[in-house]
């Protein structure tokens, strides 16, 4: 046998039917990358998921799905989670049971997380500040690494909170904010997210605000007293309200109201030891309207269920794949058939059947071979953009 | 002597053909056209020399070699090596270019290289054959007679003593007939090989050294 003839003969024959080719290799390529794409991303997301939830002990939220609490609380994500009032927070903290650590995560910019905490979280998740400082003031932001990258953002940029609400008059306005600093990358959805104060946060919900001293405003934009001999100064809703918060008018944001009703969406309880954390597991078992949840054993529950569902789904996929294998045995087969003349105008040449068998096994393992490679690049490229695929995946 | 068969028998299974020769030969260098009617067995005889059939009895021996005690391997070596074949119905790979089907007896043989040389040769029996411009074509953008030309080239590039043709001129006009005939004739005297030829065509036939009637040649069983 020529073996360099039978690798020049076939990928002739491959080339001059590219289309048949290309089709085999495709339906080829999909068969062994389906499954493993899928187990790949499954792996990933698991592996991401069950770090994060792995190191926050408990959470604690206002009841209703405890794995949108998780995903809040740890993710940053469904912003839309029931809150608890900062009160609850501070009931756990006077227990002297554990730390505890507020999170906001309601609002966003630029597709970004805003999250309102406390410097704790920082030490917590042990972040490191890249570039700048930390929070020091009302209306500072701190950005992720992945933030700062895709936007470009340093120490001293400004970032703006995506208003809510385009055309409600009462609703969420942007609040412009100042980079003061950029965390080191962590692999984590710190990188995707932008930390501000708690009151920053509180802010941009409207509940702190900033204007113009009310003394020094016009008539127009007073309320007259409605009682006789009122002295209290009232304003309406003409007086126009800060949308940034600089070392000149800080001092004038102020908050309306008891700051202990003020939301968060959930809070970070860190017990010191076991004992701690059963004490603080048994008083929340008994709360009524809030929950207690630990991570790590609501993402084996998740995974539980998505593994069952990944087992179908790969069941599914194998079988498409023994059929598309079945389907693409049948066209070698029938490749074979249409190539008989062919092979008989070699066996008449002098060609061996040894050399006929090469090139009906070159056709075969090219296909093959090419779908692995292709499979390969495939799932190279997977693990490359899995981070985006899970950011995309947890909204 | 190039070819020698003694007492053939041949029987195709489940078929009343039966061919029965008892001695052919053809001479080193000797032109020879075979003819008669269409299932005399002209083609059969011409498969049983070239080892493509094996006969049920008798010998076939060309040059100096007993073809039918070869192992099919071996015998598949030995025709590559020793004979030009040049079907009917030109037997061109579709997937290869005019160039690329020439030189396909190098591609699955072991034993001969595609050197500067065969190559060059290529070139050579193209350009003598009409077909120089259509080496980079595929033989779907030829016509019929420059596709016999092309297969004819494919039978003469590796040089064999021996040219084994099967109606090359079957479903040609007359000039594309005298063409094929002329370089067959004329590579075969040019390389010193025998050249055996079935047809059916009589304008040819005073162009051979010897014309052989294969019925006569089954009914007499003797030596043509």
């Amino acid at each position: 046998m020529n073996t360099r003839g039978v690798l020049f003969l076939g990928l002739r024959y491959l080339q001059r039917n590219r289309a048949k080719t290309l089709l085999l290799v495709a339906a080829f390529t999909l068969v062994w990358l389906l499954p493993a794409g899928i187990g790949l991303i499954v792996a990933k997301v698991e592996s991401q998921l069950r770090a994060r939830a792995g190191g926050t002990p408990l959470l604690l939220g206002q009841a209703g799905s405890p794995l949108e609490l998780v995903f809040n609380g740890i993710y940053f994500t469904k912003p839309q989670v029931a809150t608890l009032p900062l009160r609850e927070v501070d009931a756990v903290a006077e227990t002297g049971l554990a730390d505890v650590i507020p999170i906001y995560a309601r609002y966003a910019a630029g597709g970004h997380r805003i999250v309102g905490t406390t410097l704790d979280y920082f030490d917590f998740r042990q972040l490191e500040i890249a570039v700048g400082r930390n929070l020091l003031r009302l209306g500072e932001c701190v950005v992720g690494a992945s933030v700062a990258e895709r936007n470009g953002l340093k120490a001293g940029d400004a970032v703006i909170s995506t208003p809510e609400t385009l055309f409600d008059l009462a609703g969420v306005y942007p609040l412009k904010m100042t980079v003061v600093g950029v965390l080191a990358p962590s692999a984590s959805p710190d990188d995707e997210a932008i930390f501000v104060d708690l009151k920053t946060a509180w802010i941009i919900e409207g509940l702190g605000h900033g204007h113009d001293e009310a003394e020094d405003l016009g008539e127009e934009e007073k309320i007259a007293p409605t009682i006789p001999g009122d002295t209290a100064v009232r304003l309406n809703a003409s007086v126009l309200e800060y949308n940034e918060i600089t070392p000149g008018n800080a001092e004038r944001f102020h908050f309306h109201g008891d700051v202990s009703d003020y939301p968060v969406t959930a809070a970070i309880i860190l017990p010191p030891d076991a004992r701690n954390q059963a004490l603080i597991k048994g008083r929340y078992t008994k709360a009524g309207g809030l929950q207690l949840v630990s991570p790590a054993a609501e993402m084996d529950e998740l995974f539980a269920t998505v593994f069952s569902v990944q087992r179908f789904v790969i069941a599914l996929l194998l079988a498409i794949g023994i059929a598309t294998v079945a389907i693409g045995a049948l066209v070698f087969l029938l490749s074979y058939r249409l190539r008989e003349d062919e092979f008989r105008h070699l066996r008449h040449l002098g060609a061996d059947l040894a050399t006929l068998r090469a090139l009906v096994a070159f056709e075969a393992g090219f296909v093959i071979l090419a779908s692995l490679i292709a499979s390969g690049i495939g799932l190279a490229l997977i693990h490359t953009i899995a981070p985006v695929i899970i950011r995309e995946m947890m909204g | 002597m190039m070819i020698h068969c003694e007492n053939l028998r041949f029987t195709y299974p489940a078929e009343s053909f039966q061919l029965a020769i008892e001695a052919f030969s053809v001479e080193k260098g000797e032109s020879v056209a075979l003819i008669g009617p269409s299932g005399c067995g002209k083609t059969t005889l011409m498969n049983l020399l070239s080892g493509i059939l094996s006969p049920d009895g008798g010998q076939v021996i060309v040059n100096g070699v007993v073809v039918n005690e070869l192992p099919m391997a071996a015998r598949q070596r030995f025709r590559l090596g020793t004979i030009g074949l040049v079907p009917q119905n030109f037997e061109l790979l579709d997937y290869l270019t005019i160039r690329e089907n020439i030189l396909v007896p190098c591609r699955v043989s072991s034993q001969l290289r595609l050197t500067g040389e065969i190559e060059a040769r290529c070139g050579d029996l193209a350009e003598r054959a009409g077909i120089a411009s259509h080496l980079d074509k595929f033989p779907r953008q030829l016509s019929q007679g420059e596709r016999q030309r092309a297969a004819l080239c494919r039978g003469l590039v590796t040089s064999p003593p021996l040219l084994l043709a099967d109606e090359p001129t079957g479903n040609l006009d007359p000039e594309n007939q005298d063409k094929i005939v002329s370089l067959l004739l004329g590579e075969a005297a040019r390389i010193g090989a025998s050249a055996l030829m079935i047809t059916h065509d009589p304008v040819l036939l005073p162009r051979f050294d010897r014309v052989v009637e294969v019925m006569k040649l089954r009914q007499k069983g003797g030596a043509a």
